[in-house]
């Protein structure tokens, strides 16, 4: 610890900190420009200049460290003075076209000028003009170089956080510009984090452009709704069009960072095509309605069916409230047990993830999991799924020396954060895991004596479960030393552990290996789906009911209500935000099973396949159009609130759910409560893992970039369940012959799910589909990047432009999922994880 | 393009480096030599690919430092005339001037038939011989009209 006095006042602060943050600690503001928090320090921009006792010059307080009995001075007329010059050198040269500019307002350069500028400026020298035209480097950033004030920070967030590292600062002196190579088209995550971290208007969105003043906007607080993050965002709005969304410094585990889906995603808000009026079937025909008739039409026919022949499925993008009101809606008042979050994940499986990734026992925060010894990330492509995990780990191994182990089949931006990438084969994953907890054991077979589950390493060889996994011994060694070297050890469960079930066992006998040779061992799920774990926790799921208690009585999942609809089982299906006919998630044609019930009630944004096929469709709200709390990947639940009203007639589920709920049932307060913090009340009480969670954070600005709320941390699951045994875990890949391919599928940096489609932003940066492969296969084939080639499986093929990529594994292609036109879950009939397809060129 | 005499003489030079990629100077060095004095958008592509660096890391290097000529194409003798204080105050300007006159250019232009090109440099080191210029690789010194016809000349 370090004594130091500054203005005066004395405090006392941790060794090596610099002097701008023992500043902020005592409260004392210091203005900056080039120093951002989580960046490398540069002290290029001299606004942070203070006076330290004993030192002639004015040092720079954002680069210089503390001294144990250091007399600071931050306001001296020196200092001013100083700031005053500099201020005055950067408008020497900036283009001081405010009333065109896009951060005109809320630029942090106008800020300085109006608080610490001089009144005038003295150089009458011409100004350097980089260019005439502003100039666009992406589909999403524009480019001003005349405005710049070579803070650098766009520089530094693509390289230290971001990880792409593609803008660079050409030039020198004045001419000093930061842009791209020869300021061409950027080839890169279009995330613009430069954008939100300039102090002026350099970077600009290209979406947003032009479009308005800050202070014509309104904005909220709100959650991302695409991966399971949750990162924290602002989205405003001007006169009810969606228009930006943003990130704030100090706001969520995200800070100041998005990705391209958070940031240029939500326009999907603004759809026209979005559903804004109640519709019900006459005469075989949607046709608008009123709420009363819809809901009488619907009290009318649901009243009819017996409870268990109803089923219901919702989306893991509606809030906690939603679910919870749901499942207690088809449990309660229609007395049914079938009900599912999901139309991918078995439900079985699902169980066995979530005992084997510890989530019963509470939330474990993304920061603890990244500056464990060790970060085994395995079972998810995290760069383009979860790109502000990515963001997070890389920041934190560059800081603290975490080493990252990649466990993937296709490349990935944090290899080049990470001591080790391995690329086993799809489905080798569990093999690899299996094989790291083997040899961990053998090699310490006297410490583990009484190892419990010792059965489970029988039959087991090293040898087989390396050729499964398609890796070498020697990168199993180095993995166990790394596993073994380390007090600390992080696992990574990715949604590909829940396509790949054999993966779920072998991460649980893993941790379970690493428990026992006496290390810490943190399991961090890796979701798709903003409030999969909330769904999941709000007992949106045919075997477990909230707070993961075993349910009464078991109820089917998505498949089986399609398999149960084909065959006469269910009469009718309640869907909010699901379309199981789009995504034909099972062996039989859900159109064609669906067309057997009698009843089918959607509640969704969009006119989807399902929707389209329903009797009864009611109009749904997207987030920052209703309240609520989402629950990330961690356990962390956090709220969000209502910006703007959803378009015409169209209602927040959860006042959907409570007025179907009224009109079904007599009883009152079944679950018509319609403000969302009753309903996280009741949640409080029947799930006590969100008893102490506290929601009081979320919105408060954290200027010191303390970014990790432990508050906001769902705690342990009292009691637990015991997961349905899986009968076996997915069945080994079949041989793959000539000419074949093993198959594999995920989201893309672009586009997850559904939502993501409806975004013209994210269409924009990614269109269509393509066939990923690996450069040796390809020139096999006689492909090249761009050409057409046709992928073939047992029932279901496609055609497809082709995209080389240099780190994937020969032997295999990648499909993304939910691409309109492309039904890749096709290719994954029934009981089949690991397809094998035939590509030729077409 | 790199020509395969330059890219062994990177391989080389790399070998001398902790990393690779502290070998861009010499690298953009060696190509300016070869290439007969500009450093085009490929070369800094394929030193980039080389070095297993971005193509922006080697065009921030080689726009950062004035001594590489990129984007700027230069005859096949390149005339450096020094113009900071000392060089000044002994009459640089007359200098270039009579270059000027001389080659029938202006600063920043390459004689039509490629020969020469003129520019102006910030202190080359070399005060206590002012005036003075850089033509290449070697320094001309103590520069007056008349020298200046003669190294010129010498050229012919």
């Amino acid at each position: 610890m370090a004594t130091v006095i500054i203005n005066g006042k004395t405090s006392s602060v941790k060794d090596g900190t610099l002097i701008l943050d023992a500043a902020r600690d005592a409260g004392v503001e210091i203005p900056t420009f080039c120093y951002q928090a989580d960046l490398m320090g540069v002290g290029s921009c001299r606004m942070c200049l203070v006076e330290i006792e004993g030192q002639k010059k004015l040092q720079p307080s954002c680069i210089t460290p503390v001294m144990d009995g250091m007399s600071i001075q931050t306001e001296t007329p020196q200092i001013l003075k100083a700031r005053q010059g500099v201020l005055e050198f950067f408008l020497s040269n900036h283009a001081l076209d405010c009333p065109v500019c896009d951060k005109g307002g809320e630029c942090e350069l106008q800020d300085m000028v109006y608080k610490h500028g001089p009144v005038e400026g003295r150089y009458a020298e011409s100004k350097h003009r980089f260019h005439e035209k502003d100039y666009i480097l992406s589909p999403v950033i524009v480019k001003n170089s005349n405005r710049c004030v070579q803070c650098l920070r766009c520089v530094r967030v693509c390289d230290e956080v971001v990880g792409r590292n593609v803008l660079a600062s050409l030039g020198r002196g004045h001419e000093q510009e930061e842009t791209s190579f020869l300021r061409s088209r950027l080839d890169c995550d279009h995330c613009g984090n430069c954008i939100e971290v300039c102090p002026v208007g350099c970077f600009m969105r290209l979406p947003y452009r032009y479009k308005s003043r800050p202070w014509d906007l309104k904005g909220t607080d709100t959650i991302c709704p695409y991966c399971a993050t949750g990162c924290r965002m602002v989205v405003e709005e001007r006169d009810g069009e969606a228009l930006r969304a943003r990130a704030q410094i100090g706001v969520g585990i995200n800070s100041e960072t998005l990705c391209a889906r958070g940031r240029f995603g939500f326009d999907f808000i603004n759809d026209p095509r979005r559903l804004t009026t109640p519709l019900v079937k006459k005469f075989g025909k949607l046709e608008p309605a009123t709420w009363s008739e819809a809901l009488d039409f619907i009290s009318e026919k649901l009243s009819g069916i017996e409870g268990e022949r109803i089923g219901g499925l919702a989306s893991p993008v509606l809030t906690n409230e939603e679910l919870y009101s749901f499942q207690k809606l088809m449990r309660s008042t229609l007395g049914s047990p079938n009900i599912d979050s999901s139309t991918r994940w078995d439900p079985v499986v699902v169980e066995n993830y979530i005992a084997a990734s510890a989530m019963t026992s509470g939330g474990l925060s993304v920061f603890d999991a990244a500056e464990a010894d060790t970060l085994f990330v395995a079972g998810t492509q995290l760069s383009d799924e979860n790109p502000i995990v990515d963001y997070i780990a890389r920041r934190i191994s560059a800081e603290r020396g975490t080493r990252i182990i990649v466990a993937s089949v296709r490349d990935m931006k944090l290899d080049s954060s990470a001591g080790l990438s391995i690329r086993h084969l799809p489905g080798g994953l569990g093999a690899l895991m299996k094989a790291a907890a083997l040899s961990l054991y053998e090699s310490k077979k006297d410490k583990l004596q009484g190892f419990a589950g010792v059965e489970r390493f029988e039959g087991l060889s090293a040898d087989v479960l390396l050729g499964e996994a398609g890796v070498s011994s020697d990168e199993l060694a180095a993995i166990t030393k790394r596993f073994e070297t380390s007090a600390t050890v992080a696992l990574t469960a990715g949604t590909d552990l829940l396509r790949q079930s054999c993966g779920i066992l072998a991460l649980g006998l893993l941790s379970d290996v690493l428990k026992a040779l006496g290390k810490e061992v943190l399991i961090l799920p890796i979701l798709d789906r903003a409030n999969q774990r909330g769904a999941w926790e709000m007992g949106v799921l045919p075997g477990l009911a909230p707070g993961y208690r075993t349910a009464s009585k078991r109820g089917l999942g998505t498949k089986e209500m399609i398999e149960a609809a084909a065959a006469g089982g269910i009469d009718a299906m309640y869907v909010i935000g699901e379309d199981p006919v789009g995504e034909n998630p099972s062996g039989v044609s859900a159109f064609d099973a669906l067309s057997k019930l009698s009843f089918i009630l959607v509640q969704d944004t969009f006119l989807t396949d399902t929707a389209a096929m329903a009797d009864c469709v009611l109009p749904g709200a997207f987030p920052a159009e209703k309240d609520g709390t989402f629950t990330n990947q961690e356990g962390r639940v956090q709220a969000m609130r209502r910006l703007k009203a959803p378009p015409g007639d169209a209602r927040a589920y959860l006042a959907i759910i409570a007025s179907v709920s009224g009109v079904l049932s007599s009883t009152t307060g079944v679950c018509t409560k319609t403000n969302s913090m009753q309903v996280f009340n009741e949640i409080r009480k029947e799930a006590p893992a969100y008893a102490g969670v506290s929601l009081e954070f979320n919105n408060r600005k954290n200027k010191l970039n303390k970014l990790d709320n432990r508050e906001a941390l769902a705690g342990a699951s009292e009691g637990g369940f015991t997961p349905v045994a899986m009968t076996s875990c997915a069945p080994a890949a079949e041989q793959r012959g000539e000419g074949e391919f093993y198959l594999i599928t995920g989201n893309t940096l672009f586009h997850s799910g559904r939502l993501s489609h409806s975004s013209p932003t994210l269409t924009g940066l990614q269109k269509g589909a393509a066939l990923e492969l690996s450069e040796a296969d390809a020139s096999a084939l006689g492909l090249s990047s761009g050409e057409e080639a046709r992928v073939q499986g047992n029932d279901y093929e496609v055609t497809l432009p082709v995209r080389l990529r240099k780190g994937m594994r020969d032997g295999v292609v990648y499909i993304p999922e939910f691409f309109p036109g492309v039904s890749v879950e096709r290719f994954f009939t029934t009981g089949v994880s690991l397809p094998v397809v035939k590509v030729k060129k077409s | 393009m790199l020509t395969d005499k330059v890219r062994e003489e990177i391989l080389k030079i790399t070998a001398k480096y902790y990393n690779k990629r502290s070998a861009v100077m010499d690298a953009l060095m060696l190509v300016q030599k070869d290439c007969g004095g500009n450093i085009t958008r490929g070369d800094m592509e394929d030193i980039a690919d080389m070095l297993e660096i971005k193509p922006h890391e080697v065009n921030a290097v080689a726009t950062f430092y004035t001594m590489y000529n990129y984007a700027k194409p230069v005859g096949r003798y390149h005339i450096q005339v020094c113009r900071n204080i000392s060089c000044a105050l002994l009459e640089a300007e007359r200098v270039i001037a009579h270059i000027e006159d001389t080659l029938g250019i202006k600063t920043g232009d390459t004689t039509p038939d490629n020969k020469f090109t003129l520019s102006t440099a910030e202190c080359l080191g070399s005060c206590g011989t002012a005036p003075m210029m850089q033509i290449n690789d070697n320094y001309y010194e103590n520069l007056t009209p008349d020298k200046v016809d003669a190294i010129l000349k010498g050229f012919e």
